[in-house]
């Protein structure tokens, strides 16, 4: 403590020594620790972050929206947000600062495929091998990421800004971080906060384009059961997905490796101990790190600038344009296909790869309008095909970016 | 950040927008591709195994190729619920049972220091 408050025009240790001008020593030591306490710093800006910190809380516990993100994230900004002094290796931008260590996972991007590896071991894509055509619903919802790209570079930004920003459209988190810690690193943490609020806030985004788009006759339409995946499929799926798409999109090795090799120590059956790990206690800790350091990346000075401001409002945009592109997709796909085989152009929403929870946003409006109408496993096809489509879209932005 | 739209390179970013949604198109259709053909494959070289050995039975009109989801699940519920009704096989005698030890010297009483002094008799 004393150690932390010498520095300015008097020290703690001046309290303490001086014993004869004891009353200005006191006022002098007193005025220097006000100096180093947060009341003394504290700015507006500050003030504002604090609040959303707690609003992302907030959120988190009164709603439920992604707790297991908001928490942390919210923590983070406050953690970010507290005012200090710079010199003393507290803040997360000061080199050696523990905070500073926990944030090099996220600016070197090795957080994201640690979370892709665990998405994959807890990824059931059966749902997507049964149907494979839903896999289109996916890829239609990358519209989003480049809608956003020339959302971005319409308004000005940087051409490598606008490709780390396009990424929010795809809405997952980790594929933005990652693509955003190659090709923009200044605004990592406009872009995780943007997206990450994106995601938490899909119960609220998708339903009005929902009813918007789609007519109550087709929200009615109800889809034949997947049938049944034998256990080679699922061992075969993440294997020939991981050599065509990295043979496709080599930059995207990171996440699509990590989240088919997850995937392949769930179904391979012989490496439960690791899929369990993977899926349970290793990704809960890299949620925890990058949660936490995301949020803490938020310090006012840094963040509250017109350029986050600007990310807000495109990755909005770019969460309707995604949405609304895998609706319209289906709708355009049950064009061509038979009666019979006529998909529920509500899971075009779930193209959108925030996984699990536009696959439960559609399965909830589906409810609504039919109560026997299960589409949640119809849903998760395009969902993960989603995160998929997102990686191989961040690959080639980073192909050509780089 | 340039606000001036002129010194975007328009044509460059159109054509990145162009490919990588073509890209991202292509890859999922390769993947559609093979994961449409593969049930066909894997289901022919199991044919050709059964007929080798003799038990293959051309499947007749109307059969379902693939059992249902909800037939699984509905298989699934009632295994779930016979295997959650089953208890360890117990044998519902609830008594001291009598434990089996092997002799062990360890502690014997005969070989305490009472036994190896000479006793006096008197």
């Amino acid at each position: 403590m004393v150690s932390v408050l010498t520095g300015g025009d008097a020290s703690a240790q001046d309290v303490i020594q001086g014993g004869t001008d004891s009353g200005s020593a006191l006022s002098r030591g007193m005025s220097t620790f006000w100096q180093y306490t947060g009341f003394s710093n504290i700015t507006i800006g500050n003030i504002v972050m604090l609040l959303v910190g707690l609003f992302f809380i907030f959120l988190a516990i009164q709603f439920n929206y992604e707790p297991l993100l908001l928490v942390p994230i919210g923590t983070g900004i406050i953690l970010g947000n507290i005012p200090f002094i710079e010199g003393f290796q507290i803040g997360i931008y000061e080199d050696g600062s523990v905070l500073n260590y926990l944030y090099f996972g996220v600016v070197k991007g090795i957080y994201p495929p640690l979370i892709f590896l665990g998405i994959g071991a807890m990824t059931d894509f059966s749902s997507l091998i049964s149907n494979p055509r839903l896999m289109l619903l996916g890829a239609a919802a990358q519209i989003g990421v480049f809608g956003t790209f020339i959302g971005a570079m319409a308004l000005g930004f940087e051409i490598h800004q606008a490709g780390a920003i396009s990424i929010i459209g795809g809405a997952d988190g980790p594929t933005a971080i990652f693509a955003s810690s190659k090709l923009a690193p200044e605004l990592i943490g406009s872009i995780a906060i943007a997206a990450y609020s994106y995601m938490a806030l899909v119960p609220v985004i998708q339903p009005p384009i929902m009813k918007l788009m789609i007519t109550k006759k087709e929200r009615l339409i109800k889809m034949k059961p997947p049938r049944a995946v034998s256990k080679t499929e699922k061992i075969l799926f993440p294997l020939i997905g991981m050599i065509l798409t990295l043979f496709i999109s080599p930059t995207a090795l990171p996440l699509l490796g990590m989240l088919f090799f997850g995937n392949l120590m769930k179904e391979c059956g012989v490496t439960d101990r690791l899929a369990e790990t993977a899926r349970t206690k290793l990704i809960d800790i890299v949620t925890i790190l990058l949660g936490l350091t995301v949020g803490a990346s938020t310090q006012a000075s840094v963040f509250l600038t017109k350029e986050s401001m600007m990310i807000f409002v495109l990755g909005a945009a770019s969460f309707i344009v995604a949405t609304a592109g895998g609706l319209l997709f289906a709708k355009i796909m049950n064009l061509f296909l038979k009666k019979e085989n006529k998909i529920n152009p509500l899971i075009g929403a779930a193209g959108v790869s925030a996984v699990p929870d536009s696959a439960r946003v559609v399965q909830h409006e589906g409810l609504k309008s039919d109560p026997s109408n299960h589409l949640l496993m119809h849903a998760m096809a395009p969902n993960v095909s989603g995160v998929i489509g997102s990686a191989v879209a961040a690959g080639i932005m980073l192909s050509f970016l780089m | 950040m340039s606000y001036l739209l002129d010194a975007v390179n328009w044509p460059q970013i159109w054509v990145i927008t162009a490919v990588g949604y073509s890209v991202v198109f292509t890859a999922l259709i390769l993947l559609i591709f093979v994961f449409k053909f593969m049930p066909k494959m894997l289901n022919m070289q199991l044919k050709r195994r059964l007929k080798k050995e003799g038990k293959y039975v051309e499947r007749t009109e109307g059969d379902e190729p693939f059992i249902a989801g909800e037939v699984n699940a509905a298989i699934g519920t009632a295994l779930s619920l016979y295997f959650s009704d089953l208890h360890d096989d117990e044998s519902k005698i609830i008594t001291i049972k009598r434990v089996e030890r092997r002799y062990s010297p360890w502690s014997s009483k005969i070989y305490n220091i009472n036994n190896v002094l000479p006793t006096t008799h008197r």
